[in-house]
């Protein structure tokens, strides 16, 4: 049975903390203010990125979210793949955005550098794997 | 000549695991790389099963199978699959590579069994063993002592004996079997396998690159070699040395080494065949990343009476980026199907032929000499 979201997301937190922990410390630093809702197929997760401090929570109030990102399971898979592009999947509507553009230029960039970290560590993949 | 037979295969081509004690650990990588073409399918294949990280710790490990067929339209098909080493077998003891549903197993008649699935390839190959193992050492005895040592020989024989613990090559198998790519199905026979298997506990940040590949002969077909294999390897603080050489051996008679020193290596145009990118996650990361390939490479040198002139032509390409597991460096591989239009005259007879070739050039992602000799 596939891992659930916020479970999955609390699971890369430990992760990163057990062995990302200067990686994480400065993506911390780059995300303060961020609260940033996932809708994955549906099931919901809040990051909510405060005072040096990250939290993993069900639901945040609607006004201090201010990144939004929906997408379905197939649609993260095949852009981790390289079977889509990013283009590709906002295209097709399986992968909405919704935020003002620094805040999103910035979290792009921190997944960006998450998605780097997890190719070096096998833990991050087949954990991201369980998610499928 | 140092030497080995077909049944010296299960120890030299098995996996050379580090001890558990080895500071180098996290550094480790090898991999078994089996190359075919069938010429009745006009399809060729790369099959890699590799290791990378430390071996005996599932968190920081981890086992890949990948697969690079291009099919008689010049489509490049590729997949590839992690392997937990929770459920990967490997042993110093055989070529054995078998976990995540895909097995490589060396059985007692020496033949390997390879089969499995990765994504929508799938394979079920008899592979036996033709001819005995050669070794890094061999070839460089060999080298060494039938030609006057340059620097450059001395240069890369010290860098590759620091970087790699392992570097063996099985010239010829057969292979026979069933492979299917998606609803196309292949019955293979071929006589052109060749296999090679690399192993190192090296960063990939410390390592320049190099060119190398085998021109899949079929010395039966008449008109062809026995052999034709090339290796230039890179080498120097800033990657800009290279040393290597062309090997030829014909159907009965001794090879012919074509020294780098005396060849020289023409690029021109660019290649704008079907390419593809390994892992997926390289194209999300790195959109626009598309090393330069040459349109044609061509090698070109003498020793002696005997010449040799090949000139390579990308038919599709698949750029692998692997990603160091301790530092940024990344090391980018261009595995290339080739045609290869061989002339060579080697003791007074002339092999003037197109035959098929594996080619890879391993570079520094972003180096600016890609492409370069």
């Amino acid at each position: 049975m596939a891992l659930r979201l916020k479970p999955f997301l609390e699971e890369i937190l430990g992760l990163l903390k057990e062995d990302f922990p200067r990686q994480l410390e400065r993506l911390i630093e780059e995300a303060d203010g961020v609260t940033y809702l996932q809708v994955l197929d549906k099931e919901t997760a809040v990051i909510i990125v405060r005072d040096s401090r990250i939290e993993i929570a069900s639901k945040a109030k609607k006004k201090e979210i201010n990144v939004r990102v929906h997408m379905t399971r197939g649609c993260l898979f095949d852009v981790l793949e390289g079977k889509r592009t990013l283009a590709e999947a906002m295209d097709s509507g399986d992968l909405t955005v919704f935020g003002d553009p620094l805040t999103l230029l910035r979290c792009y960039a921190i997944w960006e550098r998450v998605i780097s970290l997890a190719r070096t560590s096998p833990r991050f993949y087949f954990l991201t794997y369980r998610l499928r | 000549m140092l030497s080995s037979r077909v049944e010296d295969t299960p120890w030299v081509d098995s996996f050379d695991l580090p001890s558990v004690f080895d500071p180098r650990l996290p550094l480790y990588k090898e991999w078994h790389d089996f190359v075919f073409f069938d010429r009745t399918n006009d399809l060729f294949g790369l099959l890699n099963f590799a290791v990378h990280g430390n071996p005996y710790d599932a968190r920081r490990g981890y086992g890949a199978a990948l697969a690079f067929l291009v099919d008689s339209a010049g489509k490049a098909h590729t997949a590839m699959k992690l392997i937990s080493l929770d459920d990967l077998t490997v042993s110093p003891f055989s070529p054995d590579f078998i976990g995540g549903g895909v097995s490589v197993s060396y059985r007692k008649d020496n033949s390997f069994s390879i089969e499995g699935k990765i994504e929508d390839i799938s394979f079920d190959l008899d592979v036996p063993v033709v001819q005995p193992p050669v070794t890094m050492s061999q070839v460089g005895f060999d080298v060494l002592s039938r030609n006057r040592i340059d620097a450059g020989m001395l240069g890369v024989a010290g860098e590759m004996a620091r970087v790699w613990d392992k570097w063996v090559e099985l010239p010829r198998l057969t292979v026979t079997g069933n492979l299917s790519i998606g609803a196309a199905s292949y019955e293979l026979d071929t006589t052109t396998g060749y296999q090679d298997h690399e192993g190192g506990r090296f960063d990939w940040g410390t390592v320049a690159g190099w060119d190398t590949g085998v021109l899949l002969c079929d010395p039966n077909s008449g008109g062809e070699p026995e052999k034709v294999s090339f290796l230039f390897y890179r080498y120097g603080p800033s990657g800009s040395s290279s040393y290597g050489g062309v090997i030829v051996k014909p159907p009965s008679g001794e090879e012919r080494f074509f020294d780098s020193e005396k060849m020289t290596i023409t690029r021109s145009g660019e290649f704008s065949g079907d390419r593809a990118y390994l892992p997926g996650v390289t194209r999300l990361l790195y959109p626009d990343y598309h090393p330069k390939i040459s349109e044609t490479i061509v090698f070109s040198g003498a020793a002696g009476s005997d010449k040799v002139e090949i000139t390579f032509t990308p038919k599709a390409v698949c750029t692998i980026v692997v990603a160091s597991i301790t530092n940024e460096a990344e090391t980018t591989f261009n595995e290339m199907y080739c045609d290869a239009t061989l002339d060579a005259t080697i003791a007074g007879r002339r092999y003037q032929k197109t035959i098929p070739c594996w080619f890879e050039s391993v570079r520094p992602r972003g180096s600016l000499n890609q492409d370069g000799p």
